[in-house]
């Protein structure tokens, strides 16, 4: 019986432990407050991804480098298919920094899929613009999109960075 | 080559320390309470998945293991680990589902339907979750005892199935492996070195074995009523290196038997070309094993058990309750040093060997000492500390062997102790496994 408890406990201890440590002082900590506060960078992304979705129905699913007025390079990822439809994110980089990363495609097929994209999106946009990379992480419960995305993020780090 | 229990036990706790750097390595920042539930559900996840391969890899029969650890010990951590892994399973599950919900804010149910149904292989993880808790139901100890040996051993069968049907939904859905190709790999060869260690322990090297030395009935001799000697012969046995109060697992090929195989002491000290081992009908199996006929051929595993592998000491007490004696059979004759059996058994009609122990004793000047009859015959406990020290002189001094019922050896393990004995110099298995 005091195995039981000490099993019980042992592990509900060390899961508060593990999971506290990853929730505080983490280096990762202080994108994810930014995130929080400035939601910003997907209010205008989401925007984007309905302008730019028309737009790339004419351009095919190519993927494409567009200088922009600003200084910056606007730069399409390619279409990276997963189980549950396309995902497909143009980038904003300035003087080599992602600045802006704008989700033109991501699978809708059902109330789901909408419902994962809205939390998922976020967080890797703001994990990307913390990192300056495609080293992130994916979100959990949205491994399929979170692999779409990075996979787009690769091919326009690949073709413009 | 043997690998102590200390050892071992560090082994799969750094495996386990592994799989949580692996999780936090991929991770995001835990942030809000949906976060949390999550994220606990994904470690639970992750340990069980780890851990029900490392009960296998207990079972798995490793020769280093087998010797260092002990089989029955081995059987002790798998089923405490069994439990606790089935809990691990459950959390993982309800964790995911809870934290999914409050992620998508909507209801628990709702989002159970979903993950069954829109999330890859996930429905396959349901099943093999299930059948893992049916099957750890069953072994739980109360139902053990209302089920029979043979068919609780079967059930047992389906965790493999369990396990490959949990497999998939692993690398489809579990946030660690889907962009990590390095821990995909490292996953996937862990779970594949475990599998090709059942296949060569379990079955390659067996079968191998019965080949080598073609095992065969070759007479029964009937003990007590209801105790039955089985000789098996064969060639080269010596090679097998069995030593007195080993075991192995026999399969005896005929109808009805073939399908299971169950572990019997060695009762008398191997011969080149003749093993015997006794059985005392309880059960299906043992039951039938009375009614085999010489030509049988037989499979089997082993030796196995490190009962007599530790000795430090030159006086030996060896402790036999009922059919326990088998191993300690092979032992007082083979043991040097100055060696006393006791032996407690509840009826004579249930002592076994009496000639062939008095032979023994006679003729190596060693000392038997039958303790026979109930409780109340006998005026109390005849293994309390104080009738065993007033039985054996200088009890403290002994390395002590203990064989028998589970409970006999509980008690026995305490008076010893009270009798001055150290705990390191007990020795025993249990064979409930």
């Amino acid at each position: 019986m005091r195995r039981i408890f000490l099993a019980i406990g042992g592990t509900v201890a060390g899961l508060v432990v593990l999971l506290g440590f990853k929730s505080h002082g983490g280096p990762a900590l202080a994108g994810v407050a930014a995130g929080t506060a400035n939601s910003k960078p997907y209010g205008q992304a989401s925007a984007a991804a309905s302008g730019a979705a028309g737009g790339s129905s004419g351009a095919g699913s190519s993927s494409g480098v567009i200088s922009t007025a600003g200084g910056g390079r606007l730069i399409t990822g390619d279409v990276a298919n997963t189980a549950y439809g396309p995902v497909q994110i143009q980038v904003l980089l300035k003087q080599n920094k992602i600045t802006k990363v704008t989700v033109l495609e991501q699978p809708q097929s059902t109330e789901n899929d909408i419902r994962i994209g809205d939390f998922a999106f976020p967080k890797l946009i703001q994990e990307t613009l913390t990192a300056q990379s495609d080293r992130i992480d994916s979100v959990s419960g949205a491994t399929y999109t979170s692999g779409g995305y990075i996979k787009s993020l690769q091919s326009v780090l690949d073709n413009g960075a | 080559m043997r690998v102590g229990p200390v050892p071992v036990l560090v082994v799969i706790g750094l495996g386990a320390l592994g799989v949580l750097v692996l999780w936090w390595s991929n991770a995001l920042a835990v942030s809000g309470f949906a976060d949390w539930v999550t994220n606990a559900g994904r470690i639970l996840g992750l340990l069980a998945g780890y851990g029900v391969v490392v009960l296998v890899a207990l079972m798995a029969r490793l020769p280093p293991l087998e010797r260092g650890v002990g089989t029955d010990r081995l059987a002790r951590w798998h089923a405490m680990g069994g439990r606790y892994i089935i809990s691990l399973i459950t959390a993982h599950a309800l964790l995911i589902i809870w934290g999914y919900a409050l992620t998508a804010h909507i209801g628990v149910v709702q989002e159970a339907g979903t993950l069954e149904l829109n999330y890859p292989d996930v429905m396959m993880a349901t099943v093999a979750a299930f059948l893992l808790l049916g099957v750890g139901i069953v072994s739980a100890r109360a139902a053990r005892r209302r089920l029979r040996y043979e068919t609780w051993y079967y059930l047992h069968f389906y965790t493999y199935l369990a396990i490959a049907l949990a497999f998939s939904h692993q690398f489809a859905v579990g946030a660690d492996f889907v962009s990590d190709w390095p821990a995909r790999v490292g996953w996937s060869a862990f779970y594949l070195s475990v599998a090709v260690a059942v296949l060569w322990y379990r079955v390659v090297c067996p079968l191998r074995g019965a080949a080598r030395h073609q095992f065969r009935v070759v007479g029964l001799s009937r003990e007590a009523p209801g105790v039955v000697s089985v000789h098996i012969g064969g060639r080269y046995l010596d090679e097998l290196r069995a030593e007195p109060g080993q075991f192995f697992r026999w399969r005896f090929l005929i109808r009805g038997l073939w399908w299971s195989s169950n572990p019997y002491s060695l009762s008398a000290m191997p011969h080149p070309d003749v093993l015997r081992i006794t059985v005392k009908e309880n059960g299906d199996h043992s039951g039938a094993v009375s009614r085999l006929r010489p030509g049988t051929r037989v499979i089997a595993e082993g030796p196995y058990g490190s009962l007599a592998a530790v000795r430090t000491r030159r006086q030996v007490l060896l402790l036999a309750g009922g059919v326990g004696i088998t191993p300690l059979r092979a032992m007082f004759a083979a043991l040097p040093g100055d060696v006393t059996l006791v032996y407690r058994a509840s009826d004579s009609r249930d002592v076994v060997f009496r000639e062939e122990l008095d032979t023994i004793a006679r003729a190596r000047g060693a000392r038997v000492h039958y303790l026979i009859g109930s409780r109340a015959q006998l005026g109390g406990d005849p293994l309390s500390a104080r009738r065993l020290q007033e039985l054996v002189p200088s009890l403290h001094r002994h390395e002590v062997y203990l064989c028998g019922p589970a409970g006999m050896m509980e008690a026995a393990v305490a008076e010893l102790q009270t009798a001055g004995v150290p705990r390191r110099r007990i020795h025993y298995e249990s064979f409930e496994f």
